[in-house]
């Protein structure tokens, strides 16, 4: 159905391909899954295989891409390409355009050329097959990531096509909304459909994934059976990273200071109680992890550490300050967070100037030091220079834990820190936050990751519903 | 939180009338409001606005921008107040027991009549306005804006504009809460004020211009603008359009003669 023979590309106002002498075929009904860092060119592939990057950007092409037995070049333009092949791109909030999921879908269906009866019946069946049928009249605000993702897939299956390309699908997802991704994909590719798969997460695809390819720098450095390709020890690292051995024994950690305590703490957004009566203390120089599924108040309760949020009723003590009497600018100096997207903070020309903001805010002594080793920590000396938003993903994520580090607070707390990264990006970046541990920082992260939880944490919370649910170190 | 200008999704009056009938509502309203500079004629406007938004069960989310309508009205009546005095004195903004500057500005009574004019002007046609977005489902409007023969791509970019001002109300909180946690500190003084406004707006601007190329690959391959149009679920006139629309010619016939008379 998809084939690229020879495929290379540099985009315009670039030296560096984006893609090197490609080659795949992707046959009728079954499913490839590309995976490697980030920056290898997944992203460039999925354009590529789809004829965007032929209709619609310049740049330097080479090779040919054939969809359903036709050269891209030979199709009207990118709605004639998109009846053969669907695109579900990484941004969902950027593909719903209108107000509610179920218009979404049917403005979808209307373009089409099919007559009334038939847009309802496709409409009625592609509403149950995303099991969207419950949300048809939530507005894109109201629905959460993974509901919006398959708002995204609903909408390009609407367009009647037999091949999918989805780029990055679960990147932002929780474990159940991944599930159910999976889930769905299983069944449309049952149900015949062809599917070009850009994933991290190979354990939740490992039923339906036929083909594994794995890209670096521009390249394809391998493509097999995943059975086959995965006895490579490299892929493996890549793709199903092991976190063990990372934890240290620290030793008992009772007994040492607290640094966070939470006292009967209560947030409600409007009518609905985020968290609720939560009491919870983090003693110093610990690793603990915060789990559980979207909307059980993680990210509620780690703003009240630096009061971005303040609380309804109860208190936050932060390294013996109560936070209702100082300010965020006050606590920035002992607690640090890292949001899950990196990008909401970057607006400096330089890497190095970016990491400067917040030494400066604070007023930190010495400050061309703490820059140069907090960049080297990050593994970032060589891009000091470089304008942020040209970084990989993996590097921007180094450079968003960096900013937040150089400021040098006792705690470091961070929100999803491996979303979007391969395994061994992933790895990095767990490495790097057992370092700041070992030179006595707190740090405590948020993740979906069970996986790096039990093998990186030396303590597991799990929230639910806006409570503790469990807590392997509580004293 | 309040969502600016977002379609509410519900099954009332408003919703059920087709979008042509609206856009004529929004016109005559309008048109009307702008000619009358009757304060008792324009505060009879708003009551019929405030009426209808609770015929159709749309009061409460029209009265969401009160906050911003108090703040502007106060603007708008400080500002004709100070620059077009005219006839009687009634007092002074500055007491005149003040020295040298005292009784410097004098509030007149028409420097405060032409403030509530406009005032009440504004809040007819934001009402009007809000309570058309507030029930047109985009889809709606694309198809009447298409008949009338409006080009896909005009209709397109005033929706998406309206879309998004949630979805940037919400990252440009996310982005000022990032930035606080890095010791953002909004700067003093003209400069300071400048300056503190590149860490929001650049990441704001940035991460947009990204989701744009997005949007526009979204749109050119579900063949918005070039795919043929198979009309579903149209909405179609009905009793109740043809009621508003003779409420409107009624409305429109007793104005003239009004006007003409010099009335209101």
């Amino acid at each position: 159905m998809i084939e690229l023979n020879n495929v290379s590309y540099t985009y315009p106002r670039t030296v560096q391909p984006a893609l090197h002498r490609i080659s795949l075929a992707l046959e009728k009904g079954r499913c490839i899954m590309v995976t490697g860092p980030s920056g290898a060119g997944k992203t460039s592939l999925c354009l590529a295989a789809s004829g965007v990057l032929h209709h619609d950007y310049g740049g330097k092409k080479e090779g040919s891409v054939i969809v359903d037995g036709k050269n891209v070049a030979d199709y009207q333009g990118l709605s004639d390409l998109a009846r053969n092949v669907g695109v579900v791109f990484d941004d969902p909030e950027a593909q719903m355009i209108f107000t509610t999921v179920e218009e979404e879908i049917l403005s979808a269906l209307e373009y089409r050329g099919l007559s009334a009866d038939v847009i309802e019946e496709r409409l009625s069946r592609i509403m149950r097959t995303t099991y969207l049928e419950e949300l048809k009249d939530r507005s894109p605000h109201h629905l959460s990531g993974g509901q919006k993702q398959r708002v995204a897939l609903a909408a390009t299956l609407a367009l009647g096509n037999d091949i999918l390309i989805l780029d990055e699908p679960t990147s932002e997802l929780d474990e159940h909304a991944t599930k159910r991704i999976a889930e769905i994909l299983k069944n449309l590719k049952a149900s015949g459909k062809t599917i070009l798969l850009i994933e991290h997460k190979f354990e939740h695809f490992r039923d339906i994934v036929d083909t594994l390819i794995v890209m670096e720098d521009g390249a394809i450095t391998a493509t097999g059976r995943p059975d086959e390709v995965l006895t490579n020890d490299h892929v493996r690292g890549m793709v199903l990273p092991d976190f063990s051995g990372i934890k240290k024994n620290i030793g008992p950690s009772a007994g040492k200071e607290p640094i966070i305590s939470v006292n009967n703490l209560t947030h409600c957004y409007g009518n609905v109680r985020a968290l609720d009566s939560i009491s919870l203390t983090i003693r110093k120089g610990e690793f603990v992890a915060i789990v559980g599924e979207n909307g059980s108040g993680k990210t509620t309760l780690v703003k009240h550490f630096n009061r971005l949020l303040s609380p309804a009723s109860g208190d936050v003590i932060v390294n013996g300050k109560n936070t209702r009497d100082h300010t965020i600018a006050s606590l920035a100096h002992d607690v640090g967070l890292v949001f899950q997207n990196p990008d909401h903070m970057f607006f400096a020309d330089t890497v190095r100037e970016e990491v400067a903001y917040g030494v400066k805010n604070l007023g930190i002594a010495d400050a061309d030091a703490v820059i140069d080793a907090t960049l080297a920590d990050a593994g970032l000396a060589n891009s000091a220079s470089l304008y942020p938003r040209w970084l990989s993903r993996g590097e921007r994520q180094r450079l968003g834990i960096a900013c937040v580090v150089a400021m040098q607070p006792n705690v470091i707390v961070l929100d999803e820190p491996t979303t979007g990264l391969d395994g061994y990006e992933a790895l990095l970046v767990i490495t790097i936050l057992k370092k700041l541990q070992e030179k006595g920082h707190t740090i405590i992260i948020i993740t979906h990751n069970r996986e790096i939880a039990d093998n990186c944490a030396d303590r597991i919370v799990t929230m639910e519903n806006g409570h503790i649910i469990s807590d392997t170190g509580g004293a | 939180m309040a969502e600016i200008l977002q379609y509410v999704h519900k099954d009332a009056f408003l919703h059920r009338l087709h979008p042509l009938t609206k856009i004529a509502f929004i016109l005559v309203v309008s048109v009307m409001c702008l000619i009358s500079t009757n304060l008792a004629f324009l505060a009879l406007m708003i009551v019929a606005m405030m009426i209808f938004a609770a015929y159709g069960e749309l009061l409460v989310e029209s009265l969401q921008q009160l906050k911003l309508i108090i703040i502007m009205s106060v603007i708008f009546i400080l500002i004709t107040v100070i620059t077009m005095p005219n006839g009687d004195i009634l007092g002074y903004l500055i007491p005149q027991g003040i020295p040298y500057i005292g009784g410097l500005v004098p509030v007149t009574t028409g420097g405060l009549m032409i403030g509530f004019v406009l005032t009440l002007r504004f809040i007819v046609l934001i009402f009007a306005f809000q309570l058309f977005l507030i029930s047109t489902q985009p889809r709606d409007l694309v198809h009447t804006l298409d008949k009338a023969g409006m080009p896909i791509d005009y209709t397109l970019m005033f929706i998406i504009a309206l879309r998004f001002i949630p979805t940037l109300q919400i990252e440009g909180q996310r982005i000022h809460e990032a930035q606080l946690a890095r010791g953002f500190n909004p700067g003093k003084g003209f400069i300071g004020k400048i300056r503190s406004v590149a860490p929001i707006v650049i990441p704001l601007v940035s991460n947009a211009l990204l989701r744009a190329s997005v949007i526009g690959l979204t749109i050119d391959m579900r063949g918005y603008r070039t795919g043929t149009k198979t009309h579903v679920r149209e909405r179609t006139f009905a009793r109740r359009d043809y009621a508003v629309m003779a409420v409107l010619a009624v409305a429109v016939l007793g104005f003239v003669p009004l006007v003409l008379a010099q009335l209101i």
